[in-house]
């Protein structure tokens, strides 16, 4: 056999197996049965690469069996297809469409087998190639070779793992049950907090935004909803003090405020006071409960003047309580 | 053929393989159940469907004017388990407040489902419902439990959660819903495609 005629046998058997590859991947199975063309072009969605007519799945055996009732129905099967890719995306068909992104696919073996056989082609027909000649190449020749070659590997291994990396950031960016520890409250409702609260209500990481929700019934003056919350995170001083000194504070003037509770008030803001001495909003709120509640101008005067000896005291609470003060000394009642 | 030539070819060769990679890594490397819903800002599929216990039925449309909260389970996954007592107490706090939930069996035996539901509890403001065939859950284009869908009070799709949503979730995504948003889908964990996956 001439060197010719080897060319050109090793060129059409290449085609021959391309051309058989080809068909063997793009054609659909034979089947007469439009129930089992259809099954066999959709993915199942709960399998691995199976399509809906060959996967045991209850699933794939319930999206057959819509398949067939459409098909009895005399729906075309396009249509049929598209009500399914409708609610699953393109994912769900097993050839990927020979368009948009994916055309690529269909494109660049057919490209290779091209470039490939023109170069047999033209190797056999330009005989002298460096290989061929035995020319040896220089070290500089060699060098670049290398460093290409380099260059080539990086870059191929720096784009998968981009892309890989991608892929991760965009699951990992809507990713994660959230944490309840630390969150901006600005946009969640009422209800929301409710719900986590209730759900989460043996977990004292909640707390914090229990408080939160107390406060927002609180500023309303809604006691009633309120109360529960604040009783809680009071119950758990372990878990934040700070938290049960102001659910403290809070129930005490509700007790107060709402009820006229005058004793109790008392008893909530010594608990209070016990957990810190120094707390200037039970102190601040004691001495408000006694001299509105008690009449006992005197001790809530001293009280007051003992906050004022707080080098630390917020001035807005220093200028409300310079104020107290005076209103008291005056023999005003409370405002 | 010139060893230039042959470095041409062989970088053109490469070049091809390096885009067909990438065209793998980024499309073909991702799960599917994971591509975004065709279905968000869509109008919602339609269902009537019954009650687990066949004792009456509900259907999207008697449902119109409200946001809808729609959550495939099943007795058989984790994830489902996991998030229930949120699902529960997200549905009994946003009771009255123009906020339906409707809880969808999936591949499962209803009597199966009532008597998980018996263990891990209800919310008198949830409708548990049965999906024979699938129909529903294939509507929706269910890939894995536990997925959640939100419906606007116009009957459009506006969210998906996939994977297991809390109850910061979920409240959070209504209120979105109510300040006009679009949420869109989020991917909060895994889901389970069958019992035994």
């Amino acid at each position: 056999m001439s060197e010719r005629s080897r060319t050109v046998a090793t060129v059409a058997l290449i085609a021959a197996m391309a051309l058989a590859l080809f068909l063997l991947i793009s054609t659909d199975p034979v089947s007469v049965d439009r129930v089992e063309e259809i099954g066999a072009r959709i993915k199942c969605p709960v399998c691995q690469g199976e399509s809906i007519g060959n996967s045991p799945s209850p699933m794939a055996e319930d999206m057959m069996a819509l398949v067939t009732e459409r098909v009895a129905s005399g729906v075309p099967d396009e249509e049929i297809i598209d009500e399914l890719l409708s609610s699953y995306t393109g994912a769900l068909l097993l050839d990927p469409p020979t368009s948009g992104s994916t055309l690529v696919l269909w494109v660049t073996p057919l490209l290779a087998l091209g470039i490939g056989i023109g170069v047999i082609v033209w190797w056999k027909r330009h005989p002298g190639s460096p290989a061929e000649t035995g020319k040896e190449q220089t070290p500089r020749s060699r060098t670049r070779l290398l460093v290409g070659g380099l260059v080539l590997v990086s870059a191929f291994a720096g784009i998968v793992v981009v892309a890989a990396n991608s892929l991760q950031d965009r699951v990992a960016a809507n990713s994660g049950v959230a944490d309840l520890g630390d969150q901006d409250l600005s946009d969640v409702s009422n209800e929301t907090m409710e719900a986590v609260i209730a759900a989460n209500a043996d977990n004292p990481q909640v707390n914090g935004m229990r408080l939160a929700l107390a406060e927002r019934y609180f500023d309303l003056g809604d006691y009633r909803s309120a109360f529960p919350h604040y009783l809680v995170v009071a119950e758990d001083v372990a878990a934040s003090p700070n938290q049960a000194i102001t659910a403290l504070v809070r129930l005490g003037w509700m007790a107060f405020d709402g009820n006229g509770e005058v004793e109790t008030a008392t008893r909530l803001l010594d608990e209070a006071l016990a957990i810190d001495p120094r707390s200037d909003a039970a102190l601040y709120v004691k001495a408000r409960v006694i001299w509105c509640g008690s009449g006992e101008t005197e001790e809530a005067v001293a009280i007051f003047e003992a906050l004022l000896a707080d080098p630390e005291l917020p001035e807005e609470t220093r200028t409300q309580v310079e104020s107290d003060i005076a209103l008291a000394g005056d023999g005003e009642s409370c405002q | 053929m010139s060893g230039r030539v042959l470095r041409w070819v062989a970088l053109g060769v490469v070049s091809a393989a390096i885009v067909f990679a990438v065209v793998l890594a980024s499309r073909f490397g991702t799960d599917p159940g994971l591509v975004d819903s065709p279905l968000i800002g869509q109008p919602a599929p339609g269902f009537d469907l019954e009650y687990l216990d066949g004792s009456g039925s509900v259907s999207l449309d008697d449902l119109d004017g409200e946001i809808v909260v729609l959550n495939f389970f099943a007795s058989w996954c984790f994830e489902c388990r996991e998030e229930h007592a949120d699902l529960v107490a997200t549905s009994e706090s946003f009771a009255g407040e123009g906020v339906s939930f409707v809880q969808i069996g999936y591949q499962e035996d209803p009597q199966a489902s009532l008597a998980y539901l018996a263990e891990a509890g209800t919310s008198a403001a949830t409708s548990y419902l049965a999906d024979p065939g699938s129909r529903t859950a294939i509507a929706y284009g269910v890939f894995g439990i536990p997925e959640t869908f939100f419906i606007d009070p116009d009957g459009v799709v506006v969210g998906k959660i996939i994977g297991e949503a809390d109850a910061l979730i979920l409240g959070g995504t209504i209120d979105s819903i109510k300040r006009g948003e679009q949420p869109g889908q989020q991917i909060t964990g895994d889901t389970q495609q069958s019992p035994d996956a």
